[in-house]
């Protein structure tokens, strides 16, 4: 299966059968594979979602996850192709944030309009407008003057997010913005990503949560360094699919799966009660 | 304007001083936000056997004999550390504590400097020359265009690498860049701060800045409002001191850290629930 050859020309027979009509994806990713040195961590992933959708991207630690949004964002090798529409807009993992750096809310937002001008021309009103009226959709339209490192874990993660909109990419892709923050946090997020769907953007998420992204997400990834599973929650999440991504990890209970936790600073993946 | 600088010599330093403060106060921004203090202080110690081989050999001159130190210093650092099994803090601690002991078996047995080493380590009042104003006016506008063009890369990179690096700030360049410009800013300012006490103008105020100030905008415009501050009162008390510029420039720098940091610790109310407990 380890294949080094990464030729975009050779067009794969095993199409996920979930896929729909080529022209229509926003994103179509065919047989990538991404190795660090010996290790790989991602092999001959293919998938393609159509505009508007949300999908979730689930698997244990160091599934390639991370990985993946990387490859999309092009910033490590990979082999295979990657058709992208439009620009991609991107929330990084909050811990790769600097906290001592003297910025607030609104300025961390207006950062997100530098791709767009070009790193050159200074951000204007008409940047410093919308990247207000970003901060406000996320519900810290009080907060702009804040010191970034002044906000609780949420806020933070919020206005991350509000950078992101500032971008206006097509894609928009982000690594656990769930994680470890506040319910109220992780209801303005779901929203934000709703309306971009809504409005025809295509949303990539990771998630250590099986039963929100079941719930929130059209689409869900699993994936295990290769994708083990690609459809609709209820085809996803089943035991024994769930079984092969995370192997040991996974506890059976009346016929319904749990997650063993994984790790300490991930809070804890499952409700109790498990899964549909 | 002051006594202390009616001395021809006093109006170079002064203006030399005044030129390097700009640089040094903004670039002193990054050195600190990015982490880069013990980098910054060790180019400069870093450079002391160019100096020294620079003062022996006339048709070198010190200027050129630590331009050469700092940019074999910064070769070094980068060659050894891609190796994985080394920390970049033990690479730079490593090539600093060489190059100190390079300077001092080559001051003591090869080179025979009328300089005092204190000049070469502490800086020196009368040793400015016209040369060393015009390079600080030089460096001076250099790195303010360099700034201007990199600034939003340098803030973005600076707050999240993770993000800004996809998002097209070419992090690795703008790095380098930054790292070229803080040696530059190192080498001009020796003359007049020596080579240990270089962090006193890069490193202090801008730290200082940081518990002032919130916004990046300001914290620039303060780090060169201390850093010039610094300049004037460190040239005028070692005048009247009789002490190195280097030391009473530092010295007063720490001295305003201290100041601002007692400041900040009143008004958090952190003094009164101590004293009350």
């Amino acid at each position: 299966m380890a294949s080094p050859s990464g030729s975009s020309g050779d067009p794969s027979p095993d199409q996920s059968e979930a896929s729909p009509d080529p022209p229509e994806a926003a994103l179509a990713v065919d047989r990538v594979s991404v190795a660090y040195g010996d290790r790989v961590a991602l092999e001959e992933v293919s998938f393609q979602l159509k505009g508007g959708t949300f999908a979730g991207v689930l698997g244990p630690n160091g599934a390639g996850k991370t990985t993946l949004l990387r490859a999309l964002l092009g910033t490590v090798p990979a082999t295979g192709t990657i058709a992208l529409r439009g620009r991609t807009a991107y929330v990084p993992q909050l811990t790769t944030v600097s906290e001592s750096f003297p910025v607030d809310a609104l300025g961390v937002v207006v950062m997100g309009r530098y791709p767009r001008l070009g790193w050159r021309r200074r951000p204007g009103p008409g940047d410093r407008r919308l990247a207000g009226e970003l901060l406000d959709q996320v519900g810290l339209g009080d907060r702009a003057r804040s010191p970034f490192g002044s906000l609780s874990g949420g806020q933070r993660q919020r206005v991350l997010v509000a950078r992101a909109l500032a971008q206006e990419g097509e894609v928009l892709l982000l690594d656990e913005p769930l994680t470890g923050i506040d319910a109220p946090s992780q209801a303005t997020i779901l929203r934000v990503i709703r309306a971009e769907c809504a409005a025809g953007r295509t949303v990539v998420m990771t998630t250590h949560d099986l039963a929100q992204a079941a719930r929130e997400c059209d689409r869900l990834l699993l994936l295990n360094r290769t994708l083990i599973a690609d459809g609709a929650a209820q085809e996803v999440l089943r035991a024994e699919v769930l079984g092969r991504a995370y192997e040991a990890e996974v506890l059976l209970l009346d016929g319904q799966a749990a997650l063993i936790d994984e790790g300490a600073h991930h809070h804890p993946p499952a409700k109790p009660g498990g899964l549909r | 304007m002051f006594e202390p600088f009616s001395a021809p010599y006093m109006q170079s330093a002064l203006l030399a001083g005044l030129l390097i403060a700009v640089p040094c106060g903004l670039l002193g921004v990054w050195v600190v936000m990015r982490g880069l203090a013990f980098f910054s202080h060790a180019v400069g110690v870093a450079t002391f056997p160019g100096v020294v081989v620079g003062l022996a050999v006339p048709a070198i001159g010190p200027f050129a004999g630590s331009m050469a130190a700092a940019g074999a210093f910064g070769v070094a650092v980068s060659s050894v550390e891609t190796d994985h099994r080394l920390h970049g803090g033990a690479v730079t601690g490593l090539v600093l504590a060489t190059a100190m002991a390079v300077g001092a078996v080559l001051l003591t047995t090869v080179a025979r400097v009328s300089t005092p080493v204190e000049t070469v380590l502490f800086g020196s009042l009368l040793g400015i020359s016209d040369a060393d104003v015009a390079r600080c006016a030089i460096v001076a506008v250099t790195a303010l265009g360099a700034l201007a063009v990199l600034w939003t890369r340098l803030e973005a990179s600076t707050f999240d690498r993770a993000w800004a690096a996809p998002a097209g700030a070419r992090a690795s360049r703008t790095d380098g860049l930054l790292l070229i410009l803080i040696g530059f800013t190192v080498v001009t300012a020796l003359p007049a701060v020596g080579s240990l006490m270089v962090s006193g103008l890069l490193v202090i105020p801008a730290a200082t800045a940081r518990l002032l100030c919130e916004r990046l905008a300001t914290m620039s415009a303060c780090a060169v409002t201390l850093c010039a501050s610094e300049v004037v009162i460190g040239l005028a008390a070692a005048r009247e001191l009789d002490v190195a510029p280097g030391a009473s420039i530092a010295a007063l720098g720490g001295l305003g850290f201290a100041l601002a940091a007692a400041a900040g610790a009143v008004r958090s109310g952190w003094v009164r629930r101590t004293v009350a407990t």
